[in-house]
C-alpha cells in the first residue's frame, strides 16, 4: 500500500535535517567576511555580535519570506512561474519604499515604520493590479499575468528611475533597485519577524487550500474550500512577506521562484510539505547566497540582488523552455 | 428514500440567460440517473447547479432535508461529490496523493491525515480495482485509468451524491463499460448522476433517464420509457429506432435507419 504513514516520519526527519543544515550554515556563514573571526573568538567579537548575527540572521528571514511568499502565489495563480519579482510586487513594494524615502515621510501604521507600510501597501496595488489584469471573464491566465507582471515590472523600474532622478536622491533609493543586506541591523531582524511569523503561519494554516486549487477553481470549491476568501487571504499573506522582505533588502530576485520549484521537484506538489520545507530551503539559499556576495571580492561587496539575478534569470529561462517542451 | 429534490429549478450563467429552465425531478437513494440530451441543452449546467458551482436563480434544490444554497462548502463537500468531464493531472502527484485530496473536507487544520482519511482512500482504490496503480504518477497513466483515479478521489469524500460529467465520452469502447459497470456497482448506498451521449450506454446501464432539450426535460423515467423513436426525434430530429431486449425492460439499442 503505497498511501505511507510513514510519510509523516519522512517528512519530521527532513525538516529536522533542514533546520540542522540551515543552523550549520549560518554558523559558518557567521565565520566568514572580510574579517575571519575564529571560532574561539565567537563570545567576545564586536562585528560577530553588532554586523554579522543580525545579517545572517535578515538574510535567513528574507530567504523564508521571499521562499515562501512564491510558494503561496505558484499555487494561488496556479502558475509555477509567478513569483514576487517576476509579477511585479517587489517592483510595486520598491517605488512605496522610494516615495516614502523622498518624502521622507515619518509614520507608523500597524507598528509599521513609513518605509516597509508603503512598500507593503504599494506591493499590494502591484498584485492587485496584476491580478485584475490577468482575469478574464472567470479564469486567470497564466500567460496573460506573466505579461501583466513584467509590464507592471517595466512601468514599476521607469517610475522608480524617474523618482531617483528628480529627487536627487541616488543612493538611498538604488539601494531598493540592487537589493542587498548590507543595510542589516537588529531593528530591520526585529522588524521582519512579525511578518515571517504570521505569513508563514497563513500559507501553512492554507495549505489545504492550496492543494484543493491544484486540481482548479471548481473542484477546490466541491472539496469545500471557499476558494475567493482563501486565495484574498493567501494573496495579501504573499504580499505582505514579500513586502516585508523588500523593506528590508530592495529587490532581491527570483528567490520565489527557484526555491519552491526546488523543493517542489524534491518533495511534490503537497503545500503542507512544500511550505515548510521551502520556506527552510529559501533561508538556508539567500544565506548562502548572501555570504558569497559579501566574500568573493571581498573587501567590495557585491549586493545580493545581483548574484541572485545571475543565477535566477537563466534558471527561469530554462524552466520556460522545460514547460514548453513538456508540452505544457 | 429520496436523496435529491429538485423543483423549478432555474440556472445560468448571466442574469435574464437562463440555461435550465424550470426542471424538477427527483433522485431516490441506490438509483443511477443518466442526463441525456443534444450538445448545448444544459446537461452541465444542471450538474454545476447540483454541485453547488453555479446559485439556482428560481426553484430549489433540497438535499436530504436542507436546501442546498443553505449548507456550507465543507459539509456540502461531505455530502456531494463532482467529477468534471476533464480534470487536470497534478505533476508531482502519485495516485494516492490524488485520492487523498478527496478527503480535503474531512482535514483539520493543523492536523496531519488520520487513520479515517487513510481507510476512506483505501476503500476507495479499491472500489474503483486501481490498488496497481497507487504509487504511479498521475501524469503517466492511460485515460481510462485516469478517469478512475478522478471517481476514485471523489469517492473518497464518501458522498451521498456522486455526480460525472460526461465520464466515459473521451474513452474508448471497452473503458467505457468498465466505467459504466463501476458506477452501476457503487450506486449501492449513494445516487448517481452522470451525464452521457451515447443513448445505448446510457440506456443499458443507468437506472433511469432524462432527456433534455433546450433546458427543460421533454421525457424522464425508466430508460425504456425514455428511449423511444418519438422521444429522440423530439430532442435531436433524428429517425431512429429502438429496437426492444425483450428479456427485460431495458431498450438496449437504438439503431439509426
Amino acid at each position: 500500500m503505497a498511501i505511507k504513514k510513514n510519510d509523516q516520519k519522512r517528512i519530521i526527519i527532513l525538516i529536522s535535517g533542514l533546520i540542522a543544515i540551515a543552523i550549520l550554515v549560518m554558523f559558518l556563514s557567521l565565520l566568514v567576511g572580510s574579517v575571519f573571526i575564529s571560532p574561539k573568538d565567537l563570545w567576545t567579537s564586536e562585528i560577530l555580535w553588532q554586523v554579522r548575527l543580525p545579517r545572517v540572521l535578515l538574510a535567513a528571514f528574507v530567504g523564508m519570506l521571499l521562499s515562501t511568499s512564491g510558494v503561496v502565489l505558484q499555487g494561488v495563480l496556479r502558475n509555477p512561474l509567478a513569483d514576487p519579482y517576476i509579477l511585479g510586487v517587489s517592483a510595486g513594494g520598491a517605488i512605496g519604499a522610494a516615495i516614502s524615502i523622498v518624502l521622507g515621510a515619518q509614520f507608523v501604521v500597524l507598528g509599521m515604520s513609513s518605509v516597509p507600510a508603503m512598500a507593503f501597501l504599494f506591493s499590494l496595488l502591484a498584485v492587485y493590479v496584476v491580478y485584475r489584469l490577468s482575469r478574464i471573464g472567470k479564469k486567470t491566465s497564466p500567460e496573460t499575468l506573466l505579461l501583466a507582471g513584467v509590464a507592471l515590472s517595466a512601468f514599476c523600474s521607469a517610475v522608480l528611475s524617474l523618482i531617483v532622478i528628480i529627487s536627487g536622491n541616488l543612493q538611498s533609493i538604488y539601494f531598493w533597485l540592487l537589493g542587498s543586506l548590507s543595510s542589516a541591523n537588529w531593528t530591520n531582524v526585529y522588524t521582519v519577524i512579525p511578518y515571517a511569523v504570521i505569513g508563514l503561519g497563513i500559507a501553512y494554516f492554507y495549505s489545504k487550500e492550496l492543494n484543493a486549487l491544484l486540481l482548479g477553481e471548481d473542484m477546490a470549491h466541491t472539496l469545500g474550500v471557499e476558494v475567493e476568501k482563501s486565495r484574498v487571504m493567501l494573496i495579501i499573506a504573499a504580499s505582505f512577506m514579500s513586502a516585508a522582505a523588500v523593506s528590508v533588502s530592495g529587490l532581491v530576485g527570483f528567490v520565489g521562484l527557484i526555491v519552491p520549484h526546488w523543493i517542489r521537484m524534491l518533495v511534490g506538489p503537497n503545500h503542507r510539505i512544500l511550505v515548510p520545507v521551502s520556506a527552510l530551503a529559501g533561508a538556508i539559499f539567500v544565506v548562502l547566497a548572501d555570504t558569497i556576495s559579501r566574500t568573493i571580492f571581498s573587501p567590495t561587496e557585491i549586493p545580493i540582488g545581483i548574484v541572485m539575478s545571475l543565477a535566477g534569470a537563466p534558471f527561469f529561462l530554462y524552466l520556460l523552455r522545460k514547460r514548453r517542451m513538456e508540452g505544457k | 428514500m429520496t436523496v435529491l429534490k429538485i423543483e423549478k429549478l432555474v440556472c445560468g450563467y448571466e442574469p435574464n440567460k437562463p440555461i435550465v429552465k424550470e426542471v424538477s425531478f427527483d433522485v431516490d437513494e441506490g438509483a443511477f440517473l443518466g442526463v441525456v440530451g443534444p450538445n448545448g441543452c444544459g446537461k452541465t449546467t444542471l450538474l454545476k447547479a447540483i454541485a453547488g458551482l453555479l446559485k439556482p436563480m428560481h426553484g430549489s434544490i433540497m438535499l436530504g432535508n436542507h436546501l442546498l444554497t443553505s449548507m456550507d462548502r465543507r459539509e456540502l463537500a461531505r455530502e456531494i461529490a463532482f467529477v468534471p468531464q476533464l480534470m487536470e493531472p497534478v505533476s508531482g502527484f502519485s495516485v494516492g496523493d490524488l485520492v487523498m485530496l478527496g478527503r480535503t473536507p474531512y482535514f483539520q487544520r493543523f492536523s496531519f491525515e488520520t487513520a479515517d482519511d487513510y481507510e476512506a482512500v483505501r476503500w476507495a482504490i479499491e472500489e474503483l480495482n486501481i490498488d496497481g496503480l497507487t504509487d504511479r504518477s498521475v501524469t503517466e497513466l492511460s485515460g481510462g485509468e485516469f478517469q478512475r483515479v478522478a471517481i476514485a478521489r471523489a469517492l473518497a469524500q464518501e458522498p451521498r451524491l456522486l455526480i460525472l460529467d460526461e465520464p466515459i465520452s473521451h474513452l474508448d469502447l471497452r473503458y467505457q463499460v468498465n466505467i459504466c459497470k463501476l458506477l452501476k456497482k457503487l450506486r449501492t448506498h449513494r445516487s448517481i448522476i452522470a451525464t452521457f451521449h451515447d443513448l445505448n450506454v446510457a440506456a443499458r446501464f443507468c437506472s433511469h433517464l432524462i432527456l433534455m432539450k433546450n433546458g427543460s426535460i421533454i421525457a424522464q423515467g425508466l430508460p425504456n420509457e425514455v428511449v423511444t423513436p418519438e422521444n429522440i426525434w423530439k430532442a435531436y430530429r433524428i429517425k431512429v429506432s429502438v429496437k426492444k431486449d425483450t428479456t427485460s425492460h431495458k431498450a438496449k439499442y437504438v439503431v439509426l435507419p
